[in-house]
């Protein structure tokens, strides 16, 4: 029994001391093999409980572990190592090339003066392509679209080679094709023992994505279970207060959400 | 760009290098002086105590100075996030200001005769240690009041710094108008940025101080790449991001401060050069970082140089912070029109 990537514990958070929390008493759980689905409307503590799990941001109370040790306790370079963290507002201005960019997945990795050796371009070099961002290496990402940056930040979460990958809102700026790419990278590493924690808005990607879900509501934890359990019009509808169908795609057996839209 | 980090500053460092070299030439050849470098190096008179007391101690001042602002540059633009950042940003110049002023007015002149044993210690001027005194205190104010709830805001630090660059102005021109006109002259000639002749045991000091802080500034530049990312973006790579502001800013307040102590505030060089320098050389600190301490110190030799040949006719020298303004605008002009 090897521990868990990820175990949250009945964390709570709030960004202000006037401001209600953002994150009420939640308990999440990533094991090796799994992907993971954040759902929830807008505000519904999603991120910050993505930065929690990261420890990027520390909870008033609970606790976060990385394969079992404490993620506050970590130094921080191991803790890089053990998780990927991919931003929804990383910084479009940025002077450096993509393959710059990617190689900075190797940081958590590098010793004093900070020196790539052959082996860290070459894991940069593979996380651009498993990215499709191969062909923007050797362009500043200033210049970029926001698909395009958004695929370059994603290579560089790859480059990181951490176990665990957090990405918040990943496919926002992608086009289909590159949406299904994401998914299946991100399944790819699942499958050799690594882990995903995926924030996302489309559900019925996240339903196609997931092997579980997890659905937020102002900081609570609403539901938790296997896509087919969570994505079910009762609990949508309450979760998001608007009324939702899904159907199941006879091909696939996965379910499609739709909102219903009176005109 | 293929190569690696390490390989890319090497081809920098060596493209430098014979800059340096002809820079350190032409500075040691011009003065005010004819002198003869054969001469001097087979130690015939008065040759060779014109290179060697006047002409070298110069050049090696020029080269720190020039180093140093630089690579304080280069730093305080990445921990600030902010390309216009220079070396004085922090009140640096707004308190070496106050400071010269303040001694000035107190100890009579500028070259301190009454102060001048009191300090001769440490071979320095009371106006000098005062402005550097001066200067360390408002970047310590700066860098206090920039802080909140724990760490440091870029945005912050960098306002109470231009207001408080603001202030330092105002209680110079109120003391300036208590002083007599020579004296304020002589101040606002130091702040000017002015090349003098320093004895061995200062420039031994100042010119471990900046390679030391090069030392350090380079061991962080990988951070200070990743500060590029944000704070979080850099924080979730692993780095220490309010240890690595504090070294770097402290490592780089050290340079300015031998800088100032030496020179008085030289301008413009800590924006230029690293500018400059990530025009050809691309963004990345591993590489900027010791490249602009090299190209800093051929700068600056360079610009002493000219401001002595150029004004030897009218038996005067302007001061070498008007110079390499001078100098460095239309070069850096010229270097952005080649690029975009």
């Amino acid at each position: 029994m090897t521990a868990p990537l990820l175990a949250v514990e009945s964390v709570r958070y709030r960004h202000d001391a006037q401001a209600p929390e953002a994150v009420a008493g939640v308990s999440l759980r990533v094991d090796p093999g799994e992907v993971v689905g954040l759902i929830g409307p807008n505000a519904a503590g999603k991120s910050t409980l993505a930065r929690i799990a990261c420890g990027l941001l520390r909870p008033a109370a609970g606790s976060v572990r990385l394969r079992g040790d404490d993620a506050f306790a970590l130094p921080r370079r191991e803790r890089a190592r053990r998780v990927a963290f991919l931003s929804q507002d990383e910084p479009a201005d940025l002077p450096f090339t993509a393959r710059e960019v990617a190689l900075m997945g190797r940081a958590p990795h590098l010793g004093l003066w900070a020196l790539e050796a052959p082996g860290d371009r070459a894991l940069a070099e593979a996380a651009l392509a498993e990215a499709d961002a191969l062909d923007l290496a050797g362009r500043p990402v200033a210049q970029l679209s926001g698909g395009e940056r958004q695929r370059v930040f994603l290579a560089r979460a790859f480059a990181q080679d951490a176990a665990l990958l957090v990405l918040d809102e990943p496919t926002g700026a992608l086009d289909l094709s590159h949406q299904v790419l994401l998914v299946r990278a991100v399944r790819r590493r699942a499958q050799s023992g690594r882990g995903a924690l995926l924030v996302l808005h489309d559900l019925a990607l996240a339903g196609a994505a997931c092997d579980r879900l997890v659905l937020l509501r102002a900081g609570r934890l609403l539901a938790e279970g296997p896509p087919l359990e969570v994505l079910r019009p009762e609990v949508l509808g309450e979760a998001y207060g608007t009324e939702v169908d899904v159907v199941t795609d006879p091909a696939t057996g996965q379910p499609l959400v739709a909102p219903r839209i009176r005109r | 760009m293929k190569r690696s980090a390490a390989v890319r500053a090497v081809i920098a460092l060596l493209a430098l290098a014979p800059l340096v070299v002809i820079a350190a030439g032409v500075g040691l050849s011009l003065g005010a002086g004819k002198l003869s470098l054969t001469d001097a190096l087979r130690g015939v008179e008065p040759d060779a105590t014109v290179l060697f007391r006047l002409r070298v101690p110069r050049v090696v001042l020029a080269a720190i100075v020039g180093a140093g602002l630089s690579v304080a540059g280069v730093a305080l633009q990445a921990l600030l996030r902010n390309p216009l950042a220079d070396p004085f940003i922090f009140g640096l110049s707004g308190g070496a200001a106050i400071g010269a002023a303040v001694s000035v007015a107190v100890t009579g002149t500028a070259l301190g005769v009454a102060g001048a044993s009191a300090a001769g210690w440490i071979g320095l001027l009371p106006t000098q240690f005062a402005a550097v005194l001066g200067s360390l205190a408002a970047a310590l104010l700066v860098f206090t009041l920039g802080r909140a709830r724990g760490r440091l805001h870029p945005e912050r630090a960098l306002l109470v710094g231009v207001v408080f660059n603001s202030f330092a102005s105002a209680v110079v021109i109120a003391l300036e108008s208590v002083l007599a006109p020579e004296k304020t002259q002589a101040v606002l000639l130091w702040l000017a940025g002015t090349l003098g002749y320093e004895p061995q045991p200062v420039l031994v000091a100042a010119g471990a101080v900046v390679l030391v802080a090069v030392a350090i500034l380079t061991a962080l530049a990988g951070r200070l790449n990743l500060l590029a990312l944000g704070d979080e973006g850099a924080a979730a790579l692993g780095v220490d991001v309010e240890a690595t502001r504090l070294l770097s800013f402290f490592a780089a307040s050290a340079a300015v401060g031998a800088a100032v102590a030496l020179t008085g505030l030289v301008g413009f060089v800590g924006l230029v050069v690293p500018h400059a320098v990530r025009l050809v050389a691309g963004p990345d600190h591993r590489v900027v970082l010791p490249a602009s301490a090299l190209g800093g110190a051929a700068f600056l030799v360079l610009a002493d140089a000219i401001a002595r040949v150029l004004f030897r006719g009218l038996g005067t020298e302007p001061p070498v912070g008007a110079v390499t303004a001078l100098l460095g605008a239309p070069l850096f002009v010229l270097l952005l029109r080649r690029r975009t």
